[in-house]
């Protein structure tokens, strides 16, 4: 025990004062508190957005117009660009061409017929829905035209087209559009962190190995010290790196999300649950994949050799993740698939936590899942140490899976 | 304390590479581990280090099977490394630990070796600053930490220059003189006749010689003389003259200033030198010609692996 705190301890500080590790957590900080702008920031491009044009004027749209009334067309194109001065006119194309040109206008409307138009700006973008618009606003003004012409008033055919209806949802069990997006956030985030410390685990071998200290290590260590310190060392480094990202994350985040509406605020909130089942399933989650991947990466004689050996672990947990993913946006979290993606150890830590946010489960159900991988990892540790101390002293190229268990069976059985 | 490799055998695969492999060591003794580069050195090595288990057959140390946590070991792998990226000092005292020793005493450790070694001034730098020689030097210190009754030094020579050669010499005689087993593999057959009071020889797998190097030596035939001399250019022939019937070859060895003589029979040595004295040549001294460590090690290994 003491041999394994101190490993613990030596692989803890190893990678707490690593050069890369301090820059990537710097970096990550550097990016929450730009991250922590950016609402403000939108917040002011879409000012400047709707704003009116320097000098204070609002930006004018043309409609040029000969076949509906002007003033309920004006008035039904002013609900629709409230920040626009709407200018009906009876300008030709040509005009108004020129005039979008140079600006005068902010775009413009040829009305041809009561059933086409032609849309006029400076610069057509990818995101710009103005004729998707423009098409409903004439749409309307052609049925109360009809509707005018059938004997009713505009101001009834207005009210029959538009009801004002109101609902309100009552959910018994789980709001999921209210949990949706902190749990794909924080899935997202326990997938990326179980495999970048992961590798930190399985870089850190293949360097000892490289750097062929590993023959001097396993003659004054137990592998089985050895495995578990550095996982764990590993991990409690990871945890630190995480708690000082989110605790950024939180003190920039909370100032600035103060601006951001409740409409929108009640959708991007972490309850301190969810944050603390992310980090129960990041634990279970990364001890397994860590001893997995560190076990595998005592086979590479180099660098190089590191992705081939490690590569179907990581390819496995991005499958779990895309599964997971795709259960999430299909809305089938209570599907049995899922039930048994939260359930088998491999998937549970990406499963059940998605499950556990966004489903009405019991407690019980997140107590044996955890169990489960539990008993998994302890496992995959011992089985880890097995494989390591095999690996640890192989160079020439790596065995394949089936070869390594192999060695593990007969390495026992002596 | 006496460590014993008993009946020794491995495996890897269909390949054996160990076969019945029997050595011992005792306290205040060093044995010579020799063999050429693949004959099972650094197996036999790992094997008693737990690296590696052995098909069959045991380690001993007083007759009982190895505890290697409760004896001190010291092992210089032929594989050098520690972390090039740590502070000497801080791993030094790392590596103390691991082997047992409370931080007080690793680091106490660690400053007596690092001065031993002449390192001192590098306690809080870099290994990866280090030329590869010094490196060694802290690859020695990390060995000898805990003050191992027995020390196990694979190649410890390769990559030293002669200066340091000479310190690691020194160094390995003192563990001696404090009684410490030690053994270890070397190509450096002055340095295995410097230390070793015995050596084993592995030949593909197997022990082809074992034994303590004087009599190994004496068991050769003693019928070669040398004669040393600053007349050799007229002993030579005389030699031939006068011997004729009982040597098998007279040769002149002009840089040594010596007479090579091959008798027959080494009954006839007295006479040779008698008559040599006895006709007037003035004779700086002579010897009996032993073979080689050398000459032994190519005569046992030549032809395997």
């Amino acid at each position: 025990m003491k041999q394994f705190l101190k490993i613990l301890k030596f692989e803890y500080l190893n990678c707490v004062k690593n050069k890369a590790f301090i820059i990537t957590t710097a970096v990550l900080m550097g990016l929450m508190i730009i991250g922590s702008f950016i609402p403000g920031i939108i917040a002011s491009f879409a000012d400047s957005e709707n704003n009116d044009s320097p000098d204070g004027e609002k930006n004018v749209v043309a409609v040029s117009n000969k076949i509906f009334e002007n003033n309920s067309l004006k008035a039904m194109f002013e609900s629709v660009y409230p920040d626009n001065d709407i200018k009906i006119t009876d300008e030709d194309i040509e005009s108004l061409k020129t005039n979008v040109q140079n600006q005068k206008y902010s775009f413009a409307v040829l009305i041809e017929s009561n059933t086409s138009f032609k849309y006029i700006n400076l610069t057509n973008g990818i995101y710009d829905t103005k004729t998707q618009e423009i098409y409903e606003i004439l749409k309307s003004a052609y049925t109360i035209n009809g509707l005018t012409k059938k004997g009713l008033s505009a101001q009834d055919a207005v009210t029959l087209l538009n009801p004002q209806i109101t609902y309100e949802t009552i959910t018994m069990g789980t709001d999921i559009t209210k949990n949706y997006f902190p749990s794909y956030i924080l899935m997202m985030m326990l997938f990326i962190s179980i495999t970048s410390y992961g590798q930190l685990v399985a870089q850190s071998v293949v360097s000892e190995k490289n750097t062929r200290t590993m023959e001097l290590l396993i003659t004054c260590a137990k592998p089985t010290n050895l495995m578990f310190g550095k996982v764990i060392g590993s991990g409690l480094a990871g945890l630190t790196q995480l708690a000082v990202i989110l605790t950024t994350a939180l003190c920039c985040f909370s100032t600035s999300f103060t601006s951001v509406p409740e409409e929108v605020s009640q959708y991007i909130n972490f309850p301190v649950s969810t944050v603390l089942l992310a980090l129960l399933f990041f634990i279970l989650g990364y001890f397994m994949f860590a001893f997995l991947l560190g076990a595998m990466a005592s086979f590479a004689s180099k660098s190089e050799d590191l992705n081939t050996l490690t590569s179907p672990i990581v390819f496995v947990l991005t499958i779990v993740y895309i599964a997971v993913m795709m259960v999430m946006t299909s809305d089938s979290i209570d599907s049995g698939f899922m039930v048994f993606l939260s359930y088998f150890p491999i998937s549970a830590p990406l499963g059940m936590f998605v499950r556990a946010t966004l489903a009405d489960i019991a407690a019980w159900e997140i107590v044996i899942s955890s169990v489960i991988q539990l008993v998994t990892l302890l496992l995959f540790g011992i089985l880890a140490s097995a494989i390591y101390k095999l690996g640890v002293l192989m160079y020439g190229n790596p065995p394949k899976p089936l070869a390594i268990l192999k060695m593990v069976r007969m390495q026992k059985k002596k | 304390m006496k460590i014993e490799v008993k009946n020794i055998t491995k495996s890897f695969g269909d390949k054996q590479v160990l076969n019945n492999i029997n050595l011992e060591c005792e306290s205040g003794k060093a044995l010579g581990l020799l063999g050429r580069n693949g004959a099972g050195k650094t197996t036999t090595i790992r094997i008693i280090m737990g690296v590696f288990f052995q098909d069959s057959g045991e380690v001993l140390v007083d007759g009982k099977p190895i505890d290697r946590e409760n004896i001190r070991i010291g092992y210089l792998p032929e594989e050098r490394g520690l972390y090039p990226k740590q502070k000497i000092g801080e791993q030094l005292i790392y590596f103390g630990m691991l082997k047992g020793l409370a931080k007080n005493e690793a680091k106490k450790n660690t400053i007596r070796w690092l001065e031993r070694m002449g390192m001192s001034d590098y306690y809080d730098k870099k290994l990866e600053t280090l030329s590869k020689g010094n490196q060694q030097k802290i690859q020695l210190a990390a060995t000898l930490l805990n003050d191992p009754q027995l020390v196990i030094l694979d190649e410890p020579f390769s990559g030293l220059d002669p200066v340091n050669a000479m310190l690691l010499k020194d160094v390995v005689k003192e563990l001696i003189a404090d009684g410490a087993s030690v053994i270890f593999s070397s190509h450096q057959m002055n340095y295995v006749e410097e230390f070793c009071d015995s050596i084993a020889i592995i030949n593909s797998g197997k022990i082809v010689l074992s034994g303590n190097i004087a009599e190994i030596k004496r068991s050769y035939p003693r019928n070669t003389l040398a004669v040393n001399s600053t007349e050799t250019a007229k002993m030579t022939p005389f030699i031939i003259r006068e011997f004729a019937n009982v040597t098998d070859s007279v040769e002149t060895d002009e840089k040594s200033s010596e007479v090579i003589v091959k008798l027959k029979k080494a009954e006839d040595k007295n006479r040779l030198i008698t008559t040599v004295i006895q006709n007037g040549f003035d004779i700086d001294g002579f010897r009996v010609c032993e073979p080689t460590l050398n000459d032994i090690f190519v005569e046992y290994t030549e032809g395997g692996i």
